[in-house]
């Protein structure tokens, strides 16, 4: 909560292990939280929103138990249900939800005003700084683009000073660019408040770029927890990954932005990376898109190439997934390359092998990141 | 013959005091038909419609059972209150409809998004769903406060036509055609008439004032 003493402990905020019927489904979970970000990935129809529905108090599990920091907030055998609005849970629905018979400023203190002096740890006005809101406070949500209304959304739950924030879906519906920044948006506050963060996603991409851990769901059942990068290519995850193209999401930090015919170079982890020209200054931060499908692997260091970056890094993960190997290759940040097994065999891939990242360019995104405010 | 005065009067005062009844009832019912998922949702509308499918002196004798010198609210009859109580019956199911199609167009979320902000139901209730339904409950309250200020059928056979107690502008009309009066009815049929028109300026004036509060609104993005 506070910036300056950050929840030492790193399990347990929130420790769930309920059942809940509606109509044929029925999610039966258990599970816990961190004080990190957590993912929760798993197809359509899992019971991702049902699950953050039943933490936030908006449905009651037929039978389990809710704890959050030591606190009950549903135990079915003492009959205990702590109503929502006596959850401090903030939940920033789908599509932000936003009052529209308010403006931003009143949607953003909706829930600050509602929250006892003695329990409001964030500072608004810092919260609406990170959030890049301060000029748009008069406007109605009608007037709002789609990031501006999601970024509104996030301000309003964290103004409540919410023991944890649970997101449903916070990048769907943007393009890249805008997911790229609302991701960076979301990194940053959870840097900045240490307020821990649960959000849904369908995307892998994200999961890997936002999380430090991950809680797959599929027909209503945990199926896999963990470290992202582990629980993603976990065999009994890998059916329910879509065909959906991974591409990492870097975050990086423009060392050179180029132009006038010549690359630019970015600051990845431990390498530095060339990329196309931005119009970008030196020290801004960026946000790197990357196909893991446009990375070759060597395991020698590659010479005579056309493509640019050669980064060197080490193979912490090896898994098929589907059609595919997965690799992830530590070069001081996870990343995700698409390998065949025909590949992975003919170079006899190993975990805690080294090898080298090789692609162009021109494979590179460059997304926006959240302006340093 | 009481004054026109007189009438206009206690008409309104009739008419306001049915409102007072008949408001956090049918707000109550129609939250109640749209929120909540009940088994027996068609029976509550059955019974709520039906003083719309009755004849109005139907009502009116059923009212004068229960208030009448043998109901058990022996009393009762024959004055304003049950005047007051007839037009509020006649007048809800009018209401309880309208302010149903109101909540209706009020998406859930934005309810359940006030929860978990930390606003109690009452809260939310008032800083939400009351705010965002402001067009739908205004016409569902002038429309019964129209119907009220015209009954007729039911107010006559519960709370007689008492001049300074009971007669109203519809039973005052009534009771000055039969006297062959055509002056007196032509003056208080033109009030009524005015008094149409105010109302459909103030609903105006109020709808106005709700601004932005008054347009159908969904959860999500843009427009």
């Amino acid at each position: 909560m506070n910036p300056d003493n950050p929840t030492p402990d790193s399990t347990g905020v929130l420790r769930f292990s309920f059942a809940r019927r509606q109509g044929d489904f029925t999610l039966d979970v258990a599970g816990d939280f961190g004080s990190g970000i957590t993912a929760l990935f798993g197809p359509s129809g899992s019971g991702k929103t049902t699950l953050l529905n039943c933490l936030a108090g908006l449905f009651r599990p037929d039978d389990g138990e809710i704890v959050l920091n030591g606190t009950d907030l549903y135990r079915s055998a003492s009959k205990t249900f702590v109503p929502p609005e006596k959850r401090r849970i903030g939940l920033v629905f789908q599509g932000g939800a936003l009052f529209p018979h308010m403006n931003v400023s009143d949607n953003v203190m909706y829930g600050w005003r509602r929250t006892p002096e003695n329990e409001r740890r964030v500072d608004v006005d810092h919260v609406v700084d990170l959030l890049g809101l301060r000029s748009l406070m008069e406007r109605s949500p009608g007037s709002l683009s789609g990031g501006e209304s999601k970024r509104v959304a996030i301000a309003r739950a964290l103004a409540m000073s919410p023991g944890l924030l649970l997101l449903d879906e916070p990048m769907a519906s943007l393009d890249a660019r805008l997911r790229g920044l609302v991701l960076s948006y979301l990194r940053r506050v959870h840097k900045d408040l240490g307020i821990p963060m649960v959000y849904v996603s369908h995307s892998i991409s994200e999961v890997l770029a936002l999380a430090d851990d991950a809680l797959v769901l599929s027909g209503g059942a945990v199926v896999s927890s963990g470290r992202p990068s582990r629980v993603l290519l976990d065999p009994a995850v890998g059916g329910l990954l879509r065909d959906e193209p991974v591409e990492n999401l870097l975050d990086g930090t423009v060392l050179e932005p180029g132009g006038g015919g010549a690359s630019g170079r970015v600051r990845v982890g431990n390498a530095d990376i060339v990329t196309p020209p931005s119009d970008r200054a030196p020290d801004a931060p960026v946000i790197m898109a990357l196909g893991a499908e446009e990375i070759i692997l060597s395991t020698g260091e590659p010479s005579g190439l056309s493509a640019r970056n050669a980064i060197a890094g080490l193979i912490t993960e090896l898994e098929p997934v589907g059609g595919l190997v997965y690799a992830s290759v530590d070069i001081g940040v996870p990343v995700l390359v698409a390998l065949t097994p025909g590949g992975v065999d003919a170079l006899s891939l190993e975990r805690g092998q080294h090898a080298y990242l090789v692609f162009k360019t021109s494979s590179i995104k460059l997304l926006d990141a959240a302006p340093v405010g | 013959m009481s004054s026109d005065l007189t009438i206009v009067l206690l008409s309104l005062r009739v008419a306001v005091a049915a409102m007072l009844m008949a408001l956090p009832i049918a707000f109550g019912l129609a939250w109640i038909l749209v929120r909540k998922q009940l088994r027996g949702r068609f029976l509550i509308e059955a019974i709520v419609s039906l003083p719309l499918a009755l004849p109005p002196v139907v009502i009116g004798y059923g009212l004068l059972i229960l208030l009448g010198n043998r109901g058990p609210f022996d009393g009762l009859a024959f004055t304003a209150f049950a005047a007051s109580l007839a037009s509020a019956i006649v007048a809800l199911p009018l209401i309880v409809r309208t302010f149903v199609v109101a909540l209706e167009a009020v998406d859930p979320r934005f309810e359940l998004a006030a929860r978990s902000l930390g606003a109690n139901p009452w809260r939310v209730l008032v800083t939400v769903t009351i705010p965002l339904a402001y067009r739908g409950l205004l016409a569902g309250t002038l429309i019964g406060f129209v119907r009220a200020l015209s009954e007729f059928g039911a107010t006559i056979v519960v709370a007689g036509n008492i001049p300074g107690r009971t007669q109203t502008l519809p039973l005052g009309i009534f009771t000055r055609i039969q006297a062959g009066d055509d002056a007196a009815a032509y003056r208080l049929v033109a009030v009524s008439i005015a008094l149409a028109i105010a109302t459909l300026i103030v609903h105006d004036l109020l709808l106005r004032r709700g601004g932005l509060s008054g347009r159908r609104h969904r959860a999500g993005f843009g427009a």
